[in-house]
């Protein structure tokens, strides 16, 4: 792995150097300016308090869906980046810790701030109970199993709990609030969420240093030498399994704050296929990997293939006659977005953060970078 | 303890089973009980004649994993475009010229090219046998036979996808991690729905295949009146019956190719190992294709034979996703596991339905707590191959 190259002239003095996340004086100063230039950015908006219009207010929106899908992905990353256990359920789990935390807050008035925990440890055990299958299959198999938890669980929330969920239909969350201030408007819950996902990455990014971290890595590597060597595979799994799940609880709760209403059609099996497709477009295993994918694949979803749209509809129908424009403008989406997907796959199948780190390391050894 | 359990393995686990077949028998029995006889019958036999296109489009998902060791996510895409495919050959009365023909030609020139295109350029006898191939075929479409011409297209298109999919998608991530695989197959799945849509639109579309069934005078649906415990009345779909049978006439076509043919020899051969396959002289890569071009029309035939008996619309792939608790009851590798695993999901699934009316139990659960089970249980299947791992 490439983390331990350093700039030359950089020495480690002590282990805490040599673990430290910000290693050189530029990573902290570039870290903690890019936060708190993020962290600046709702007061530029013209709903903002200053009430200049420097950011048009669609970025907070933007900014907020990222930091809430990358707090999601980035439990997938521990579950199929670093464990080695693939899940196509991640949706349903963030379906669980959305229903969880909405009918805490609604039904016992419990606050945003004490639902959020417990809504993600009880996602927490949802998904425990659907990485008991890991204990005997692996690979396609449990990536069948974990589709059975895409099905398995919105039916649950559907049709038997419909009294609480309100089945089908839409069900209002009440905004959070904290001493009285109310966090309804989206400027404000700008500030939860994003210092949360930062919490989280950062504790992503930590657990995979530490001995579960390095005892997932071994088990994704190979299960039968992780297990010859004294780890307990079984154990592990269901660590990640749950690892994972808690952070998709959390991402859930989020979204269903955040927008205040919560349908099952947000969590469907699509939406499980787009988290892994920014998961792999970003680089699994790598830290990083979850923020590039849930970027790249929100840019090109919500503006890259939008724009492409119009240019390709007027083409199409001339090319082929026998196109209908109507059948037409309803189809690109999914086909150029799997086309991208497929496309990507080809070219960078290690991902985005792959070649990121490609790139600093050349960066990093010029001018002698090979 | 651990050692009593396992001197005593051979009692034990018949044990488990029974308990658990008891217990099982125990949930649903008052359930059960409350149901009439005739309804337990009339699912019973739904059930079965639903399985049997479970256990084609299941036979299709088991065939493209013993070539490429890959679950196909796109399974119930090629079997909405092979439907469509045949929809538009079968119902629209002209065909213009060109679709038919370049239809053929990229077929063909998928199916020629897949040892690589610089040899079959080079090779005049490979060339001559593909244009006559072409011109063949878009004769074939073009004949004012609307079921001929609907199955040939069918197996065209079915084709056609089959070999774009394993070209394009799969075998340039031959040796990448395996969620790359799972990610690849489920974004051709994604494409092929756009193109699906695009082509034919997303409105459910009848597909008239069983009609000359009513006009040789049989009788649609069957009717069957109970007498004594049985009282009710049976009702069995023609359109139903007449899928079933021919899935399974195509099943039994397609075991008989894999048995009786030397190319299903070969593709066994390559399914066993790959690298023996070669070293004896086969050309694996060929067969790698040919085997997704089997999957493909099968599950194109699978898509005509549901769009008969139901409609074509955007809800058959997620009936392909069914299948694939069918695969693993089975057992990934076994053959007659899909037919057994098919039926049998096609039971629970009407069992269930019965059981818990007004829920969709039948479709988006029951086969899905089943493979549950099985994985958990016995995740090897029914049939399957006992899975030995070394380091």
């Amino acid at each position: 792995m490439s983390a331990n190259i350093r700039p030359s002239g950089v020495f480690d003095t002590s282990y805490g150097q040599d673990i430290s996340i910000n290693r050189t004086r530029g990573d902290k100063w570039l870290s903690n300016g890019l936060l708190i230039a993020l962290l600046l950015v709702p007061l530029l908006t013209a709903e903002g308090p200053l009430g200049i219009s420097l950011v048009p207010q669609l970025w907070i929106g933007l900014i907020i869906r990222i930091a809430i899908f990358a707090i999601a992905v980035q439990g997938l990353n521990i579950l199929i980046g670093y464990t080695g256990q693939i899940s196509l359920g991640h949706a349903a789990f963030m379906a669980v810790g959305a229903y969880t935390s909405a009918i805490l807050a609604r039904e016992l008035g419990m606050s945003f701030w004490l639902a959020l925990p417990l809504s993600a440890l009880f996602t927490g055990g949802v998904g425990l109970i659907f990485g008991l299958p890991s204990l005997r299959v692996k690979g396609f198999y449990l990536a069948m199993a974990t589709l059975a938890a895409q099905f398995i669980i919105p039916w649950i929330l559907r049709y038997p709990l419909e009294g609480i969920t309100g089945g089908s239909r839409p069900l209002e969350v009440p905004a959070p609030s904290l001493f009285g201030l109310s966090f309804a408007h989206e400027n404000a819950m700008f500030y939860i969420i994003i210092p949360l996902a930062v919490i989280m990455a950062l504790a992503a990014r930590n657990i995979a240093r530490t001995r579960v971290g390095r005892a997932f890595v071994s088990v994704r590597d190979n299960d039968l030498a992780a297990e010859l060597l004294g780890i307990n595979v079984f154990s592990y799994k269901l660590q990640a399994f749950f690892l994972s799940a808690l952070y998709a609880g959390v991402a859930g709760c989020l979204l269903a704050f955040e927008s205040n209403s919560l349908s099952l059609d947000k969590f469907l099996l699509d939406r499980s296929i787009e988290m892994l497709a920014m998961l792999v477009i970003g680089g699994a295993g790598f830290p990083l990997g979850p923020l590039f994918g849930v970027a790249f694949v929100n840019l090109l979803t919500q503006n890259i293939i939008p724009s492409i749209i119009p240019s390709v509809k007027g083409v199409l129908p001339s090319l082929f006659p026998f196109l209908n424009p109507i059948n037409v403008d309803a189809a690109l989406s999914p086909l150029l977005f799997g086309l991208a997907l497929m496309v990507f796959l080809i070219i960078a199948p290690r991902g985005l953060a792959h070649r990121w780190e490609i790139l600093k390391i050349s960066w990093k050894l010029r001018p002698y970078s090979h | 303890m651990a050692s009593l359990v396992k001197q005593n393995q051979k009692i034990i686990t018949p044990l488990l089973w029974i308990i658990g077949l008891i217990v099982l028998v125990a949930l649903f029995a008052p359930a059960i009980a409350e149901q009439r006889p005739a309804r337990l019958v009339q699912s019973g036999i739904t059930g079965l004649l639903v399985g049997g296109v479970y256990s084609l489009i299941a036979l299709g998902i088991v065939i493209i994993n013993k070539a490429s060791g890959v679950f196909n996510f796109a399974h119930g895409w090629m079997m909405l475009f092979g439907g469509f495919m045949f929809y538009s050959f079968f119902s629209v009365a002209n065909i213009s010229p060109f679709a038919a023909g370049g239809l053929a030609l990229l077929t063909v020139l998928l199916a020629v090219t897949m040892v690589g295109a610089l040899r079959a350029l080079r090779d005049g006898r490979t060339l001559l046998v593909a244009a006559a191939a072409v011109v063949g075929v878009t004769l074939l479409l073009l004949v004012p036979i609307p079921m001929l011409r609907g199955v040939v297209g069918a197996i065209c298109g079915g084709a056609l996808i089959g070999l774009a999919v394993e070209r394009f998608a799969i075998r340039p991530l031959i040796g990448q991690p395996l969620f790359a695989m799972v990610l690849m197959t489920l974004a051709a799945s994604e494409l092929l729905q756009g193109i699906t849509q695009m082509i034919w639109g997303s409105v459910e579309l009848p597909l008239a295949v069983f009609s000359p069934l009513r006009e040789m005078g049989i009788p649609t649906p069957f009717r069957f009146e109970g007498t004594g415990a049985f009282e009710g009345t049976i009702i069995v779909r023609t359109e139903l019956l007449a899928a079933f049978i021919l899935a399974l006439l195509s099943f039994a076509a397609f075991v008989a190719f894999f048995r009786f043919t030397s190319v299903g020899l070969a593709m066994r051969a390559t399914a066993e190992n790959q690298k023996l396959a070669q070293a004896v002289g086969l050309r694996v890569r060929v067969i790698l294709g040919v085997a997704w071009a089997i999957a493909a029309v099968l599950a194109a035939v699978a898509g005509i034979l549901q769009g008969g008996a139901t409609s074509l619309s955007l809800n058959l792939p997620l009936l392909a996703l069914r299948a694939f608790p069918a695969v693993l009851l089975g057992g990934l590798e076994s053959v007659p596991g899909a037919l057994v695993g098919g039926l049998v999901i096609g039971l629970v699934q009407e069992y269930a339905n019965l059981l818990f009316p007004g829920t969709q139990a039948g479709t988006e659960l029951a086969p899905y707590v089943l493979l549950m089970i099985v994985l958990v249980i016995r995740p090897d299947g029914l049939f399957g191959q006992k899975r030995i791992e070394r380091i």
